[in-house]
């Protein structure tokens, strides 16, 4: 459903400060699809990502939304916005408002929604973060906790009814336990809601658990595509550019090494225990 | 936000860049001083050449240079229609309904443009070429004999500094800002005045949420490495005057001496 073509973006040209952030980047995300966008800090994913909702313009290229091009003039940027929602990187810093339900309500608001509609979407919003709407409208958003405002943020977009969220860092700067539990949240906007769900990251082990394709990208180019078990499969060229495999590849891939006959292209605990326990006993009884 | 590069310092290799800074804001002293002792057209003349004589020693490009002065264009255009429409004398060129255009307004128009148009070439000069550290060193040196009548030199100068490196960063913050919200669906471009005003709320208070942050940080970063201004601290970079700084303080001076002697 959206598509890039051929994109490219300068940032600043003609000036001394000019850096070329994107070079010649196509890709295809379907509906219903969990991506990882991973790459080096500064190869451009945030850049990348702002392209998707218009708020960046090509220098050269396309981006495409259902097959119309974003930019031809014909469509409207908010109801763009608001199909493909964007959180910045620590988007706790863009609450503003007195309490929870304006800060939330801001989105819908600006899409024109009467005020009934308005308080469905809020307590929709913070019931998908899991934000009890009774306890948390009142409050002032500067008052939370760090995990709690990056979920009001993150309300505050669900709130738009989008059917693409783009995710830039969502777990940057987040304790383990508030990690984990944003994640469990997106991971249920994906299944439950059926969003189709864009996240950048550098966390290899969320997203190659998560996504069902990555893009990885380096210096400003897409230099690797396909699901995770495929990416991750040419270790070399990761670290390559800069990127670590996902802890759970890396023991697979440490044991295959050591010549033991394993499956690589594992992402979950689950699975990579059961796999070595299998490979373990399966070898201990041939032993026998 | 990318048209703002006035004073915008673009690190570089040239005579200019490689002054002393105390000397540079010397010879900029001097040079301004000069722009007011100009009396006639041919005055400015002459120094025009200098300065796209010293221009051309900067190294600098001048495209970039030319969008630095995008930002003072409406000063410089608005003096010039206000002597055109109220500075009388002379003969009547037009006449606009009770308005009229007269010969010495044209005549104190272009003649204050011009003075304006060089005080600004002038002064971008010497910040393009001139990192805000050595900038804020230079003026601390400056303000050093003044401490006596109690004028802070250093504290001055560190204030510069910080906020000189805090507006880079605090203009990208606002465009972060400012994307999130239009993201959800924020408009900052359309409507009248007053609502324009008002949908800048989203954009100013997490800008200043943001900066008051920064600048508490700022202050615990500083008193944790003990901080405390200006008394018998000492200097990472010492300056020193080389022979060229001379050269470049001896040709400023000509330079006044040359327009306060011969009238021009
Ligand atoms: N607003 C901007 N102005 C100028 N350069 C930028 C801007 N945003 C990003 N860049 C530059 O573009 C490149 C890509 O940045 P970005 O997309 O933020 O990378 P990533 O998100 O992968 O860390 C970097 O070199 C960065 O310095
Ligand atoms: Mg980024």
């Amino acid at each position: 459903m959206l598509e890039v073509k051929n994109l490219s973006h300068v940032y600043m040209p003609g000036t001394p400060f000019q850096v070329e952030a994107l070079k010649e980047i196509s890709l295809k995300i379907e509906k219903g699809e969990f991506v990882g966008i991973i790459g080096e800090t500064g190869s451009g994913k945030s850049t990348l990502v702002q392209h998707l909702n218009g708020l960046l313009r090509p220098t050269s290229g396309d981006v495409l939304l259902d097959g119309c091009s974003i930019w031809s003039g014909k469509v409207n940027m908010r109801a763009i916005r608001s199909r493909v929602a964007l959180l910045f990187q620590y988007p706790e810093h863009q609450l503003f408002e007195e309490t929870v339900y304006k800060d939330v309500a801001f989105g819908p608001r600006n899409l024109g929604l009467d005020e009934k509609e308005l308080q469905k979407r809020v307590r929709y919003g913070l019931e998908q973060m899991e934000l009890d709407y009774e306890s948390y409208k009142d409050r002032s958003p500067f008052s939370l906790s760090g995990g709690e405002k990056r979920r009001v943020a993150m309300a505050g977009i669900l709130a738009m009814k989008p059917e693409v969220i783009i995710l830039d860092e969502p777990t940057a700067g987040l304790d383990p336990a508030g990690r984990r539990q944003l994640l469990a949240l997106i991971e249920k906007l994906h299944s439950e809601e059926k969003l189709t769900v864009i996240m950048v990251t550098h966390n290899m082990d969320e997203v190659s658990r998560l996504a069902n394709r990555l893009f990885v990208f380096s210096a400003g180019r897409l230099v690797l595509q396909g699901e995770p078990a495929v990416v991750f499969n040419s270790p070399q060229k990761i670290k390559e550019i800069g990127l670590e495999l996902p802890v759970l590849s890396e023991l697979l891939l440490k044991l295959k090494d050591s010549g033991k006959n394993i499956r690589t292209d594992l992402f979950t605990v689950e699975e990579v225990g059961k796999e070595i326990l299998e490979y373990f006993r399966g070898g201990r009884s041939c032993k026998v | 936000m990318q048209s703002i590069t006035l004073g915008h310092y673009l690190p570089g290799d040239s005579f200019l860049h490689n002054l002393d800074p105390r000397i540079k804001l010397l010879c900029l002293l001097v040079l301004i001083v000069t722009l007011f002792l100009v009396r006639t057209f041919w005055g400015f003349m002459f120094f025009g050449v200098f300065i796209i004589l010293i221009f051309s020693a900067s190294k600098l490009p001048w495209r970039y240079f030319l969008r630095g002065l995008r930002p003072v264009f409406f000063i410089i255009f608005f003096t010039l229609i206000l002597h055109f429409l109220f500075t009388d004398g002379g003969r009547v060129y037009l006449r606009l309904g009770p308005l009229t255009v007269e010969e010495a307004g044209v005549f104190m128009g272009t003649f204050m443009t011009l003075r304006l148009v060089l005080l600004v070439i002038t002064t971008l000069l010497i910040t393009l070429t001139t990192s805000p550290i050595s900038f804020a060193d230079g003026i601390e040196y400056i303000l050093r004999p003044f401490r006596r009548l109690g004028i802070p030199g250093h504290e001055i100068a560190m204030m510069m500094t910080i906020a000189l490196r805090f507006i880079p960063t605090l203009m990208e913050e606002s465009d972060k800002i400012r994307k999130a919200q239009m993201a959800r669906g924020a408009d900052f471009e359309t409507g009248n005045i007053f609502r324009r005003a008002r949908n800048l709320v989203p954009l100013l208070v997490p800008l200043f949420v943001s900066a008051f942050r920064r600048a508490d940080e700022l202050a615990i970063a500083m008193e944790a490495r003990c901080y405390r201004g200006g008394e018998n601290r000492t200097k990472m970079r010492e300056l020193h005057t080389r022979p060229r700084d001379y050269l470049g303080l001896s040709v400023s001076l000509g330079m006044m001496l040359a327009i306060l002697f011969s009238g021009v």
